[in-house]
């Protein structure tokens, strides 16, 4: 007879049906099944780009850059995403591991069942991924650029690539689980006990000003702005910059309105929601960081294509401002998605985790919906933030332009502004749709 | 007769094949502090869940006297026991379970704001029962920063802070050392039938249920000693609330209670414990 390993054996005892509720399982699951399939078409349309045949008018090079810069923008919430789910999965582990490490499982059969658990549920959630970027890939091929649609084909990513993003997602996620258990291990008590709140320095808010003013100055100093790829040049430059500024400033300014909604709060739901993000203003910055510069690159860029289109061009520009125009939309729609998705991931992480205190908030009287919405609007309230700050930052870095663009193609920057609130509005029901797993958390209590 | 506050007749309660509750017929008076005590898994949370209306029996009644008239407990909907929760009853749980972002003074006004109470108006009586519990000057401190006694004190004002007429403790010195324990009771008992409210508590320790008013035993779901609610003679003092001066009318009669404990130096909430 051959001998199970005891990992195996604890981990069949885990997942015992009844063992523990299935969103324990399904939760991580999900999670890494969106992560993964939104890297596979990222990485899809990316590819689109760099393997296409060179154009003669020698725009390959060009969209290959603004491939590349979109990329760039996508791997912050994505991988803000991919650590939401990571955590996830290593969160809702804790309680049972030290349950069995009091039964008297080893530190080493627990820690290699924790990597093997989470291993396991990233590759099943990578699986249904690919699944679902097949599913994806139709909508996807329907997108113009260079006055074509994408189609089917230029989509279909290797079996290789495929096979190797999966892998990646899997061994990502053993590695968190592996970083996680030496963290579990030095403070078991966590969050819990911290005694000060991470705070954020007003030293950020100095370097920021200073940052803006120095940006603005070099604009100007720049004068009169010709061909479209100076105006290009330019933005990268100012790009760069900006998002330097938006992560100096990105943390101290949810500090400072989470400070002043907190002396205002007059309801419950207000008071938990703005206490929650001052716990940790750093934290709450990480999870929408993606949208600062999301907004910030739609507002800049979205100025630029609103002074290309009003200046008479060639038809070539015209196919390039507007593609350019899908790659911002895309760009900043699939931003909001990712960070939609972590706020869903982390928000039903987090009600897991606190799913005493919501109980006995509960007992107390609280009624549901004012529990729903504390924890709804202490994301909400970074994400319009962050997104409309780093709008304005965005619009007051290039800010004469921004003005000549508002006055010469209002409907362009009306648009942008209509794709950040559908975005707002994306992350909205991400986290509306965590509510079941409140709902079933106290209807549990109910029962105990 | 006084009429009890709390009457339960017949209750029962089963989880599938195992039976938590058998007919159990309890009456609590007002003002009594009642210690339910019994081995473990005999039913105490769940005759305490279900006084409390969290849960339902399945057969049996709950009659709580009210304010306004006796509400059957049991036949509510789950909006109404939860207005009925937060509007007449306190509850303290064992491990606390305060909000650790919040402060213990947002805590404690948490309850009352949860009623509809203006923060403005909910700090400062929140403040009020902190100091009255001996938290003087921590107001500000987060929960984390407080000691398991602390917390304790702290889940007692916010059972008390909107004026509960009955208080429900499940273990609530569970998680203390016993020296912390008596201090913890001499605060739950001062703010509760110390004031003419009703405490309900669930209890392992014979030293905690020797200071209540009254003892329960529970065996298998079943009471041992059901048998008279008169209050017996309280063989540990209990904080006497001071001659009341005649109250203004318009005065809520926690914060008359705040009044004297925070005017009146001689009412020391931690005083039977030294
Ligand atoms: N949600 C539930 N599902 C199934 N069985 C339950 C549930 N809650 C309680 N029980 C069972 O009901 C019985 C009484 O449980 P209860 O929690 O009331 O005991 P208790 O006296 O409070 O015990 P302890 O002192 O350990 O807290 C036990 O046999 C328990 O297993
Ligand atoms: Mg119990």
């Amino acid at each position: 007879m051959t001998r199970i390993p005891v990992p195996l054996r604890l981990l069949r005892l885990l997942w015992r049906p009844g063992a523990g509720s299935t969103a324990l399982v399904a939760l991580p699951v999900a999670a890494f099944a969106l992560v993964t399939a939104l890297v596979l078409v990222v990485l899809a349309g990316a590819m689109t780009f760099y393997t296409a045949p060179p154009a003669e008018d020698g725009s390959t090079g060009l969209y290959q850059v603004l491939a590349s810069l979109a990329l760039a923008l996508m791997l912050v919430p994505l991988a803000t995403l991919g650590s939401s789910a990571a955590r996830l999965s290593a969160r809702r582990r804790d309680e049972r591991l030290s349950t069995l490490r009091l039964l008297g499982a080893t530190p080493g059969q627990v820690g290699a069942l924790a990597v093997l658990e989470s291993t396991l549920l990233a590759a099943a959630g990578a699986v249904a991924g690919v699944v679902l970027y097949a599913a994806a890939v139709p909508a996807v091929a329907l997108l113009h650029f260079r006055g074509a649609v994408l189609g089917l084909d230029a989509l279909w990513l290797s079996p290789l690539a495929v096979f190797a993003t999966v892998a990646g997602v899997a061994l990502l996620a053993a590695a968190s689980a592996a970083a996680g258990l030496r963290r579990v291990v030095l403070t078991p008590l966590g969050v819990r006990t911290r005694q000060q709140p991470a705070g954020a320095h007003w030293l950020r808010l100095a370097l920021g000003t200073a940052a803006v003013l120095g940006i603005v100055l070099a604009l100007s100093l720049l004068g009169s702005l010709g061909s479209f790829l100076a105006i290009a040049a330019v933005a990268a430059g100012a790009f760069a910059a900006g998002l330097a500024v938006l992560n100096l400033l990105g943390p101290f300014a949810l500090k400072a309105v989470a400070g002043r909604n907190l002396r205002r709060a007059a309801t419950p739901e207000r008071l938990l929601a703005a206490r929650t993000v001052l716990e940790s203003p750093k934290e709450a910055w990480r999870q929408v960081s993606g949208l600062a510069m999301a907004s910030f690159v739609a507002v800049v860029a979205g100025t630029g294509l609103a002074l290309m289109d009003s200046a008479a061009s060639s038809g070539t520009d015209d196919v390039l401002v507007a593609d350019i125009r899908t790659g911002v939309v895309i760009t900043v729609v699939a931003s909001f998605l990712m960070v939609a998705c972590s706020a869903g991931v982390n928000q039903a992480a987090a009600v897991l985790d606190r799913a005493g205190l919501y109980t006995s908030l509960d007992r107390l009287g609280m009624p549901v919906a004012a529990m729903d919405a504390a924890r709804r609007r202490a994301v909400m309230s970074p994400v319009r933030t962050v997104s409309i700050g780093s709008a304005v930052v965005g619009a007051v870095v290039v800010f004469p332009l921004t003005g000549i663009a508002l006055v010469v193609s209002p409907l362009s920057l009306a648009t942008i502004a209509a794709v950040l609130a559908g975005g707002i509005g994306l992350v909205w029901t991400g986290l509306r749709a965590t509510t079941p797993v409140l709902v079933r958390v106290l209807a549990a209590g109910h029962r105990s | 007769m006084t009429i009890p506050i709390l009457r339960a007749r017949n209750l029962s309660k089963s989880y599938g094949p195992s039976t938590a509750l058998a007919g159990v017929d309890l009456d609590i008076a007002p003002g009594d502090s009642v210690a339910i005590m019994g081995a473990s898994g005999s039913g105490k949370t769940t005759l305490l869940h279900i006084l409390a209306g969290i849960i339902r029996p399945d057969a049996g009644t709950v009659t709580y006297a009210g304010p306004s008239g006796p509400v059957e407990v049991g036949s509510l909907g789950e909006g109404a026991r939860s207005r009925l929760r937060r509007g007449e009853f306190g509850f303290v749980f064992q491990a606390g379970l305060l909000v650790p972002e919040l402060t213990a003074v947002e805590n404690v006004a948490l309850a009352l704001m949860i009623k509809g109470t203006p923060r403005k108006a909910a700090e400062p009586v929140a403040a009020q029962w902190l100091a009255a519990l001996g938290l003087a000057g921590m107001e500000h401190r987060r929960i984390g920063e407080l000691s398991g006694g602390q917390a304790q004190r702290v889940a007692i004002a916010r059972a008390q802070v909107g004026g509960a007429s009955v208080v429900f403790a499940d273990e609530p010195t569970g998680a203390l050392d016993s020296q912390t324990s008596a201090e913890v009771m001499t605060a739950l008992l001062g703010a509760t039938s110390g004031r003419g409210r009703t405490l309900v508590l669930v209890t392992h320790d014979e030293s905690v249920a020797a200071r209540c008013g009254r003892t329960i035993h529970l065996h298998d779901g079943a009471l041992l000693n059901a048998g008279s609610w008169e209050p017996r003679t309280l063989t540990t003092s209990v904080p006497a609330v001071p001659a009341a001066p005649p109250p203004a009318a318009a005065q809520q009669p926690e914060q008359r209670f705040v009044q004297r404990a925070v005017l009146q130096p001689a009412w020391d909430p931690m005083g039977g414990a030294r």
